[in-house]
């Protein structure tokens, strides 16, 4: 492999594919108790186990809680197949073809259209597992974010196999903990590190982030040996938008009321993104809708009229950290939008084409993944302000949680200018500091109740 | 609704009344803010800006008589008809402006991508076309109140590249001369000829290059916030995605900067409408007359639009 001629990091990695892969295969899950034979496992392995073991309980126990909903739609099933199988190693998470490259991608800044265009297929690692986090301690400091504590747990040790499996990591330079996780990830996996301007408003920016997305572009080619020429690229555009149609006709959906899909339904649909092909989860995407469609038609909903609508903003939620939707809902509340990353925003914005040309895609996909991207990396709040004012008038938002990571730095220092901008619109707003450790759940349910409480007083003294 | 194949038939249909009307009567007078050339035979209608530089050069005493009746007419009319269609007249309207329009197809049919001034460099022109309407209008008067030569008679027209070009669509190459009767004609005239001889390969690469330096947009941009048709931004509901920079054949960026302000109708702006179909977010951009919505920015005209780009 040529790969580390090009501006990668990732010269050595510690280990081999296979030899991960095998690894993950004599420690998974139930099996494990045949496997008494030697070789003794080494610690990291036994670490590894563990893990695995606590996540399958996690996955479980959450699969056991959501079938107890009988509100749910049966097209949530795809979604559901997706993360149950996050047991047992996880082998069935991602379903590939053989010899086709997989490029694991972080944050909402890697240009997946380039990545299907070069034959190759996307799998975000952002990652949820509390079970993960201690290993990722072993890397970083203590104040670190608990999302990347996590992905650096699964991206060490073999535990989750997808994450073994990558034949390039994409990694934009979004915060500091994503900026420095790079030459952790190097000796590990093949990485490609995406320079991310700050201050998006400059000409300089739009310049080096398009230069950024053309490098990107190259690595790919040499990574399948195919180029991205204009009709590649504009079928990967036209498949992704696609699945953006059914994404926007979802977020149709979402604003009826009574609400008629569960909030941390909405969030694993647009989560399971980050693990399939476009085109099964577009389908599957598809005919949830047609089912939320005719359930709007039928009146059947998931929440009663005057449940508190409420919205989540801030760190983003992903599987298995499931704790604020699945505690607010079980409040009674309904979450009707997010501003996540990884799921209200994520499919939002569009590769927008002008004349059609490869040098006018390539300048639209740099566009779409930075210029409208509300990340409170950037050194400007005015767009998250203004999107999460304008989700709240859509989606007649009554009160919103402001969702901050321990450790998330950017979202925590922009936490002020939106509380100032939603007060002025009279929309109370709930500021939850947490990480992915469960001891804190019922402090936290005490609190949003209060909130919830506090919106119901509101709303019978207008009414 | 697809404004820019609309747009295309009314600049065609524009293009035709203009240049050819002249031969079947029709007739939409001289005095029209549109770079509609005098010198084209049997004009349908002409650009005001001829007579507004000849009317111009006479002595103030004249111009405060009853000239100046005269003038006010032909400047009022040509206002009211700023006033009413706003820089639709460069964008819908304007035979130049569609001859560049076309040169831009051309290229997209051939497929060779755009080029794109710095943005420092769009700031810093702009105020060329301000400097020529200054000049388009002091410099007659200065022909008839300080004695300037005859040679300077009608300036503008003289350097303006419409003027050998705009005949030469009905074949005639009359005007396709240097003028070597002064030094004041041989310089304008061989700037005329210079810049008619750029046209179309710089519009080639650059959409719209000329308007940008258009002493007619500055003129028209005078009447940018009373004019009936009107550019609506709603600053909340833009994500600033640049989609509608990229559309912009003049490389406007408050339209895609701009949060506050609720008029877009910018100094450089054509009225082209591009931006609106551009912007996927609903009601971002809104086109309007007289303060009635005619066209809007929306999610779902964004998708089909998009798709048909796409799918092709």
């Amino acid at each position: 492999m040529d790969l580390r001629k090009m501006m990668t990091i990732g010269a050595g990695r510690a280990r081999g594919k296979g030899e991960a892969s095998a690894a993950a295969q004599t420690g998974g899950g139930p099996q494990a108790d045949g496997a008494a034979s030697p070789p003794k496992p080494s610690k990291s392995e036994r670490l590894a186990n563990k893990v695995r073991i606590n996540l399958d309980m996690t996955v479980r126990e959450i699969f056991d809680g959501i079938e107890e909903d009988r509100t749910r739609p049966d097209g949530m099933a795809y979604f559901d197949r997706i993360f149950k199988a996050f047991i047992h190693g996880g082998k069935d998470v991602v379903r590939l073809e053989a010899g086709r490259k997989m490029v694991g991608t972080y944050c909402v800044f890697v240009p997946e259209e380039l990545i299907y265009a070069s034959g190759a297929r996307p799998v975000r690692l952002c990652a949820g597992s509390y079970e993960s986090v201690e290993i990722g301690e072993d890397h970083l400091p203590d104040v670190a974010c608990p999302m990347v504590k996590s992905e650096m747990g699964f991206s060490t040790l073999p535990i989750l196999d997808f994450y073994q499996r990558c034949d390039l990591v994409a990694l934009p330079t979004s915060c500091d903990w994503k900026t420095k996780i790079g030459e952790i990830l190097a000796e590990h996996h093949d990485v490609h590190m995406l320079g991310l301007p700050r201050i998006k408003e400059l000409e300089a920016s739009r310049d080096f982030w398009l230069e950024e997305v053309l490098r990107f572009k190259q690595s790919l080619e040499r990574l399948t040996g195919k180029r991205i020429d204009r009709k590649r690229l504009q079928d990967a555009i036209r498949r992704v938008q696609r699945a953006q149609r059914e994404v926007h006709r979802f977020h149709e959906i979402r604003k009826h009321t009574p609400a008629v899909i569960h909030g941390r339904d909405a969030l694993e649909i647009l989560n399971a993104y980050f693990y399939d092909e476009v085109e099964p989860w577009t389908a599957a995407l598809a005919s949830l809708n047609e089912e939320l469609e005719q359930r709007i038609a039928n009146g059947v909903h998931v929440a009663k009229p005057t449940a508190a609508r409420l919205m989540l903003t801030g760190s983003p939620v992903v599987f298995p950290n499931w704790k604020i939707p699945t505690i607010l809902e079980e409040l009674g509340a309904v979450l009707v939008a997010d501003e996540f990353c990884t799921s209200g925003r994520y499919l939002s914005d569009m590769v927008s084409l002008d004349e059609g040309t490869l040098p006018d895609m390539l300048e639209a996909i740099a566009d779409r993944y930075m210029l409208p991207c509300s990340c409170p990396t950037f050194s400007n709040t005015t767009e998250r302000r203004d999107r999460v004012l304008q989700l709240v008038e859509d989606y007649r938002v009554e009160g919103v949680i402001y969702h901050v990571f321990k450790g998330c730095h950017p979202f925590d220092i922009e936490m002020k200018t939106i509380e100032t901008a939603l007060q002025k619109k009279g929309v109370p707003m709930l500021k939850v500091e947490t990480d992915y450790a469960p001891q804190d759940i019922e402090q936290l349910r005490t609190r949003i109740e209060a909130f919830i409480e506090t919106l119901k007083g509101r709303a019978g003294v207008s009414a | 609704m697809n404004v820019q194949r609309l747009r295309l038939l009314v600049q065609a249909i524009s293009f035709v009344l203009l240049i050819y009307g002249g031969a079947v009567a029709i007739d939409f007078g001289s005095k029209l803010p549109t770079f509609s050339c005098a010198f084209v035979e049997d004009v349908g209608g002409g650009c005001f800006l001829i007579a507004l530089q000849h009317q111009l050069a006479r002595p103030l005493p004249a111009l405060l008589g009853t000239m100046g009746v005269t003038l006010l007419v032909l400047i009022g009319t040509a206002a009211l008809l700023a006033v009413v269609l706003n820089k639709a007249w460069c964008g819908w309207i304007c035979p130049v402006g569609f001859l560049q329009d076309l040169i831009t197809k051309l290229r997209n049919l051939i497929g060779i991508d755009l080029s794109r001034l710095p943005w420092s460099s769009v700031k810093r022109y702009r105020s060329v076309k301000y400097v020529l309407l200054a000049l388009l209008i002091l410099l007659p008067l200065a022909i008839g109140n300080l004695g300037l030569s005859r040679d300077w008679t009608a300036p503008f027209c003289q350097m303006c590249p419409a003027r050998p070009l705009l005949p030469l669509l009905k074949g005639d190459t009359s005007e396709f001369h240097v003028d070597f009767s002064s030094i004041p004609t041989l310089v304008l005239t061989t700037l005329a000829i210079v810049l008619a001889g750029l046209f179309v390969p710089v519009s080639f690469v650059k959409r719209r290059f000329f308007c940008s330096y258009c002493p007619m947009l500055a003129f028209l941009s005078l009447f940018d916030k009373v004019g009936l048709l009107s550019l609506r931004k709603d600053g909340q509901r833009c994500t600033r995605c640049g989609s509608c920079y990229r559309a912009c054949p003049m490389e406007i960026r408050e339209i895609e900067e701009e949060k506050v302000k609720t008029n877009l109708v910018t100094q450089d702006c054509i009225l082209c409408l591009r931006c609106v179909e551009s912007c996927p977010e609903n009601k971002a951009l809104t086109a309007t007359f007289l303060g009635i919505e005619v066209f809007r920015a929306s999610e779902a005209g964004f998708l089909e639009r998009q798709s048909k780009k796409t799918e092709q």
